[in-house]
């Protein structure tokens, strides 16, 4: 019987630790709103909505898939933020992970500093074939315009969330050429396509010319039809 | 059971359990997309439930079960109360962190189940192991 108890009692007492940390780590649990534990808003929903679709560098989705989107966006503007909560998750669902469309993030900066280090750490994050995770994650952040919000405690804090991006890479990779080329890259293919405001969007054939979606909403149902119409269905 | 039959079990057990709780580590750090047929296993593992003071709680599973493997190598009594005490905080922990995930997350990771179900054979089968011990001392 003592055996039992000894053996009981140190169990017990291994338990009590552990779920007294988690308690205490884990917290109030809310995976859309930032909490008072820290847990980042977004990361579970990002995590859940990206989870297995291929990336590489700026491109979410299947290289096979028969269309691509390019989309066009400042990390401060309100709007992309609204398309990125709203229509985004729609779309990706229904189109990118089923392997039919194959999104483009061509990001700019003209809205100031903070636009300029929120491109400039996402596309670090391409480096790593992360990009969309961390995009998302500043739009489910995205704080007042040129408040200082782009931290770098922000950015370390969603870079940590994210699995498998190596978050002092992304940070030290801001700077660098790829990243400054992909930048001038995309900034010349708006001046190309005479895009003026953000969000903007191109769609057609992967491979073949793309044209300028003229949306009225920030809802998906526009975007769905005239998916529908390159998919032919 | 025989004592040896529940020294193998107790050895086979723990080392599925690693096998899972390996798994969900290997995802945890390479960043692989985790195999889920409940499509709730990644919100759980991003949940801020899944970590320990910065440690994944799958990487202490994975300890745990190599600890509850290891307490098979040698039939004292240190090696089997130890074995039963992590098995059985093992189990209990498991049923907590399952409380969580349905209360709390709203979500269900298969992963954990299965090692929840491990856990629990593990507890029951290293008292059984610890008690056939104990019977033969006193017999």
């Amino acid at each position: 019987m003592r055996l039992y108890v000894i053996v009981g009692g140190i169990a017990l007492a291994i338990v009590a630790g552990l779920i007294a940390v988690s308690l205490l780590t884990g917290g109030e649990d809310d995976s859309t709103s930032a909490t008072a534990t820290g847990e980042l808003a977004g990361s579970a929903e990002t995590a859940t909505l990206l989870r297995g679709i291929p990336q590489d560098g700026i491109a979410l989705g299947s290289p096979d898939a028969p269309v691509t989107l390019v989309e066009y966006a400042d990390l401060q503007c309100p709007f992309c933020a609204e398309w990125a909560r709203g229509a985004f998750p729609a779309i990706v669902d229904e189109y990118v992970r089923p392997g039919e469309v194959r999104i483009e993030f061509r990001g700019l900066s003209f809205l100031g500093p903070d636009s300029q280090t929120a491109l400039q750490t996402v596309l670090a994050a391409g480096e790593q074939d992360r990009l969309w995770n961390v995009l998302h994650l500043l739009w489910a952040n995205q704080g007042d315009e040129n408040a200082g919000w782009v931290t770098d405690d922000l950015l370390r804090g969603i870079g940590d969330s994210v699995a498998g991006l190596d978050t002092e890479r992304m940070l030290a990779q801001r700077g660098s050429a790829a990243v400054e080329g992909e930048m001038v890259s995309s900034q010349q293919s708006a001046d190309l396509n005479g895009i003026a405001s953000t969000p903007s969007f191109l769609a057609g054939p992967t491979g073949g010319t793309l044209e300028r979606l003229e949306l009225t909403s920030l809802e998906p149902e526009e975007m769905r039809a005239a998916l529908d119409a390159l998919l032919d269905r | 059971m025989s004592q040896r039959a529940l020294r193998a079990a107790v050895a086979v057990l723990a080392l599925a359990g690693a096998a899972v709780a390996g798994y969900l580590t290997w995802v945890r750090y390479s960043g692989a997309t985790i195999a889920c047929t409940t499509g709730g296993c990644e919100t759980v593992q991003s949940s801020s439930y899944s970590e320990l003071v910065g440690v994944p709680v799958a990487l202490l599973g994975l300890l745990g079960y190599l600890a509850i493997a290891a307490s098979a190598l040698r039939e004292t009594e240190l090696f089997r109360i130890a074995g039963a005490a992590v098995a059985l905080a093992a189990a209990g922990f498991g049923a907590y962190l399952l409380v969580v995930q349905i209360a709390v997350i709203g979500a269900v990771c298969d992963w954990c189940l299965t090692s929840d179900a491990i856990a629990a054979a593990l507890a029951v089968v290293t008292v059984l192991r610890l008690r056939a011990w104990a019977v033969s001392r006193t017999a």
